[in-house]
């Protein structure tokens, strides 16, 4: 039984009227939002849209160093997805990272939901505590994290092995962490997830927190065990924002340069480049601008496929409601 | 919010238009500026100061415009800045990254201005970087080269008497300070972590093998040669003889070397003259007891080739006042200027006179290898190489673990140098 009285919004009513607006007929009172909209919009298109037509149109061209110095324009049709296409490296980097993302986005987003699930059952002094280290994690700039997390995993002087040889475990007396790309790319995901799990925890516990305590009380006088008490009290609350971090961890982390660079360049022998690096060593490094924006473009369509179903709901459910 | 911007652009427009006084367009037609971009750290300010006021003095209605660019970013800035309608009128580059600008034809032919350009002393590393397909780009500015230093102090005690003059002698006194020093457990008689490629084209050159042959514009990797193989080998016999406990996986950088020889366990490393000071800044006391010595060559009595970095000097191809600009940099290259250089503790790139670098042990034993500095292929592709993913750091890792064979390991570096070559 909800007690709880909420205020009585009939679904389709129009929010208020700004108050400049009352009072005025019919066209006035139309155009006004849109009028307020208007230079959102503009920005918007402006710094964003515009960026982005030229980005698709810079990858028809040939744009090197000499062109853009010259100021020449030299359209070359597909050349540049060809070229980027032909590659059979751009292949292998493109899958390496779709798992690394899914990896990652399923690490973090597992994770967040376990701790956000841990903060509900534990002390309130004890959750302070874990609220605390998680808002540390994540307010640390990226490159601090990523230099402490090379500092821990450092062949020599790493904490993690002095540790793991004390342990008893010789075998990691001087170990290399980045001697193959896998194992790289390992270290440079869990520097990931570190970075992003509290912001997925705290979405999914402010959504915890949202669920009725009388839920709960019904829910353990009716005997239910916890996983019952989770999949029938807890889950239908926090399903849409489940979805929403997982889509949104799913556009960053499939776009991560800075950690990836910051730790190994891509390397040993490129195994742990990712589809940004390979963008920024062969479009910019090389500076090679059409084929950069080329990469980008097919970024973007990878990104669209993987994000589909996400599309798909924010499309299909009105005003946004994922549940 | 965004009203509020746009009103604040219009009105600071209004101001900037209404500030401009009309009747400063007429004087530029006489008055001219040159604007000059030289690189963190490379001229002192002395020699800038007193190359500007004679310049200037030289040229009466020329103003230089000096500013000095910092190193990181630069490839970046660079880029925008020569792409603007009013581009910089000089700039550095680094050495290797000058094929880069000259093969994509941004920058001055300078090969009819060679002998006005004190051409004669050039240096012959920093010469070969400016050029592409036959035609001279940018000229040398000044270079530095890699050298043995150690701590005078340990080697007495040691008992070295003299300082190592061929590989062999190199080892012995790796063996005696170790003998001397080795128990202490943070000792390390050479610091040398496992992937300082420059040590390594060091040794490579010395036996005869280079990175890449080279036909016209194109370049073909040749780490595969027995050379190349030789110089790796003996790298690896270097780092098993030190005992060093440098990570296997990093360079020179991470952790930096200076920092960790300045901590005092170390008697030597390989580097650059100026890590002397990065070492002593907490202990200036230590600064004394540091001295210097060339790679010592297999072939006693011999220095060996060293990896030559630097700078040169250029005029993009957009500046409007190339004619005073070869003017700078016919000044610049001139034998007063070059010697300051050499006085600031760089080897001049315009110059064989070296007798300022002699006055000090340090830049001395810089001074007598340079003579025999070499650079990297002098390919366009060779900036987006140093740029991330080095072959030759991978292989010296790779190698050097035990990961890969010789074989395997110099056959992949080969294959990853060629792909890099042909990505242009």
């Amino acid at each position: 039984m909800t007690t709880t009285a909420l205020p009585v919004v009939p679904a389709g009513t129009p929010p208020a009227p700004p108050r400049a607006g009352r009072g005025r007929a019919g066209l006035g009172e139309r155009t006004i939002p849109y009028l307020l909209l208007a230079p959102a919009v503009v920005t918007m298109l402006v710094l964003l849209g515009w960026p982005a037509v030229q980005v698709i149109a810079i990858s028809f061209r040939r744009l090197d160093l000499g062109e853009l110095v010259r100021g020449e324009v030299v359209w070359v049709g597909l050349d540049n997805y060809r070229a980027v296409l032909a590659d059979p490296e751009v292949w292998t980097v493109t899958l390496r990272t779709v798992v690394f993302t899914a990896s990652v986005v399923a690490a973090t987003v597992i994770g967040g939901l376990l701790l956000a699930l841990l903060m509900r059952h534990i002390a309130a002094g004890v959750r302070v505590a874990v609220q605390i280290c998680l808002v540390l994690a994540w307010a640390t700039p990226i490159l601090a994290t990523t230099t402490v997390f090379q500092w821990i995993f450092d062949q020599q002087y790493g904490i993690l092995n002095k540790t793991l040889v004390k342990l008893g475990f010789d075998s990691f007396a001087g170990y290399s962490w980045f001697s193959s790309g896998a194992s790289t790319l390992t270290v440079v995901g869990l520097l990931i997830v570190w970075q992003a799990m509290p912001f997925v925890c705290f979405t999914i516990y402010a959504g915890l927190l949202t669920a009725p305590k009388e839920l709960y009380e019904a829910a353990s006088m009716d005997g239910a065990s916890g996983w019952q008490t989770f999949s029938t009290v807890s889950w239908p609350v926090i399903r849409p924002l489940v979805t929403l971090a997982t889509f949104l961890s799913l556009i960053w982390d499939f776009k991560v340069m800075a950690q990836v660079w910051a730790i190994r360049q891509g390397g040993p022998d490129g195994e742990s480049t990712t589809l940004p690096v390979l963008l920024y060593l062969k479009g910019i490094a090389g500076r090679h601008f059409g084929v950069a924006s080329a990469i980008a473009v097919l970024m973007i369509l990878v990104l669209l496929v993987l994000s589909i179903r996400y599309l798909q709901l924010l499309l299909r459910s009105k005003e946004g409601d994922l549940s | 919010m965004v009203g509020v911007a746009s009103i604040a652009l219009v009105t600071a427009g209004c101001a900037g238009s209404g500030g401009t006084d009309p009747g400063s367009d007429a004087g530029t037609d006489e008055q001219r500026t040159l604007t000059v971009w030289l690189m963190d750290g490379s001229a002192p300010e002395t020699l800038t100061t007193a190359l500007h006021e004679e310049f200037e003095k030289a040229n009466e209605n020329v103003t230089v415009k000096y500013e000095i660019q910092e190193w990181n970013g630069i490839q970046d800035k660079l880029t925008t800045a020569l792409a603007s309608q009013e581009p910089p009128d000089i700039i550095e580059l680094g050495n290797t990254q000058a094929p880069a600008f000259a093969a994509e034809g941004v920058l001055t032919d300078l090969t009819g201005d060679i002998d006005a350009l004190n051409g004669g002393q050039w240096l012959d590393s920093l010469k070969a970087s400016g050029e592409w397909d036959g035609k001279q780009f940018s000229t040398p500015f000044y270079a530095a080269n890699r050298e043995v230093l150690y701590r005078t102090d340990m080697f007495e005690q040691a008992g070295i008497t003299a300082t190592p003059t061929s590989r062999q002698e190199w080892l012995d006194a790796i063996a005696k300070l170790e003998a001397k020093f080795g128990s202490s457990k943070t000792f390390q008689p050479l610091y040398l972590p496992g992937q300082n490629w420059y040590a390594l084209l060091s040794f490579i050159y010395d036996e005869g093998g280079d990175i890449a042959e080279k036909d016209g514009t194109t370049f073909t990797a040749t780490m595969t040669s027995p050379e190349a193989k030789a110089g790796l080998e003996f790298y690896k016999q270097l780092v098993e003889a030190s005992g060093t406990t440098a990570p296997k996986d990093n360079d020179e950088q991470n952790p930096e070397q200076a920092g960790i020889f300045g901590q005092g366990e170390v008697a030597m490393m390989i580097g650059l003259p100026w890590e002397v000071d990065t070492a002593t800044k907490d202990k200036p006391e230590l600064k004394e007891k540091i001295s210097a010595f060339p790679i010592p060559s297999k072939n006693a009595g011999e220095t060996a080739p060293v990896f030559q970095g630097g700078s040169n000097l250029a005029i993009p191809v957009n500046s409007a006042n190339a004619d005073l600009a070869k003017d700078y940099l016919k000044l610049m290259l001139s034998d007063k200027y070059q010697g300051m250089l050499a006085e600031g503790g760089m080897v001049p790139g315009a110059s064989t006179d070296l007798s300022a670098l002699e006055k000090n042990a340090v830049s001395k034993a810089m001074a007598d290898a340079s003579k025999n500095g070499r650079s990297v292929p002098a390919t366009p592709t060779w900036a987006t190489i140093e740029a991330g993913q080095n072959p030759l750091k991978d292989m010296l890792t790779a190698y050097l673990t035990g990961s890969k064979s010789l074989d395997q390991a110099t056959k992949d570096a080969s294959t990853a140098l060629d792909a890099a070559f042909s990505a242009s």
